[in-house]
């Protein structure tokens, strides 16, 4: 509870540099990699930054679904 | 009217493209596709094989003339698109909101969206798809966009009123004292906060105002409310720490070294 509050202890982005790199994070976490690992600045800052956490899950929702399913 | 929508907007692309390379200058948006290794580790594997899909995108949005303003035009598609799908992912937020108004909301985020890309062609570089790299502007412009019309007319908290429900969500007796005492520390570190550190992180961290709609109500951008957010959480973490509460390593929650 008190760790959501605080945010993150690593070193993490900023919102602009997240923006950045999104494409890039989603398009490795959908092709199995260990996205996290490789960019442990950006996973960081995904747990602080619920605004960016939305637009992250976004991402990975569209590029996960069928595009038929798009309006 | 769906036809009117058309015309419109096909006027409409044709003068974004227009005011978008007036500011921008064409040289910059010619040949900018790079399928250069990204060299830091990020995407690599991604970005190492050419990706002639995301070449074709930016070398007609590029070049002047009809195919340009024709790409656009599919690139708008795409990001309405983008833009209806991400609002229907939010569409709870918006109770009081008709569908019309909705839809509106998605024309405008695929709008803004198409600015952007055609102002930052020149920043692609090839680490993921064209398309990805263009969706999550369209995705960033509605998630926004949603937020700022769920909260409109609602008031910011900007004050600490929220202590005692934190305390009741612990799980047991003991969690409970712990979590009071461990709340009642964490309340007076935010007391020790600057004014402006204190009333972001009340209303972000605390009262869960997004930050997108707190930085248009303090006249201010979302990066530069992040980095208060993130000062003050420093602060906080290193009161909460020369209290003698020590940082979880993974999972669980802060633990006082008694």
């Amino acid at each position: 509870m008190v760790q959501d509050l605080v945010g993150p202890t690593d070193p993490e982005l900023s919102c602009d540099e997240c923006f950045e790199l999104l494409d890039a994070y989603v398009e490795l976490e959908l092709a199995g990699a260990d996205a996290a690992a490789e960019m442990p600045l950006m996973r960081a800052h995904l747990r602080g930054c619920s605004a960016c956490r939305d637009d992250h899950d976004s991402l990975v929702a569209l590029l996960r679904a069928d595009p038929q399913d798009l309006p | 009217m769906g036809v009117v929508r058309l015309a419109a907007q096909s006027d409409v692309l044709s003068a974004i493209v227009a005011a978008v390379l007036a500011l921008v200058g064409e040289p910059r948006l010619a040949g900018t596709m790079t399928t250069d290794s990204p060299g830091t580790g990020v995407a690599a594997g991604l970005a190492g094989s050419p990706d002639t899909v995301s070449q074709a995108w930016v070398a007609r949005l590029g070049c002047p003339g009809a195919e340009r303003d024709a790409a656009a035009a599919e690139l708008h598609d795409v990001l309405l698109r983008v833009a209806r799908f991400e609002i229907r992912r939010r569409q709870a937020a918006f109770p009081n909101l008709s569908g019309a108004d909705l839809d509106d909301l998605a024309w405008q985020s695929a709008d803004d969206a198409l600015m952007s890309i055609l102002r930052r062609l020149g920043d692609f570089r090839g680490h993921s798809r064209f398309t990805t790299w263009a969706c999550k502007f369209a995705i960033v412009e509605a998630g926004a966009k949603v937020r700022r019309h769920a909260w409109r007319g609602r008031e910011i908290p900007l004050a600490p009123a929220l202590w005692p429900i934190l305390a009741d969500q612990a799980p047991g007796p003991h969690q409970y004292a712990e979590a009071r005492d461990l709340l009642e520390a964490l309340r007076e570190e935010v007391e020790r906060l600057t004014a402006r550190q204190r009333q972001v992180f009340v209303a972000i961290a605390l009262s869960e105002v997004p930050i997108d709609v707190l930085a248009d109500r303090l006249g201010t951008t979302r990066g530069a409310l992040y980095k208060t957010l993130h000062d003050a959480r420093h602060n906080l973490k290193a009161g909460l720490a020369a209290r003698g509460w020590a940082a979880p390593e993974s999972g669980g929650d802060w633990d006082h070294a008694r």
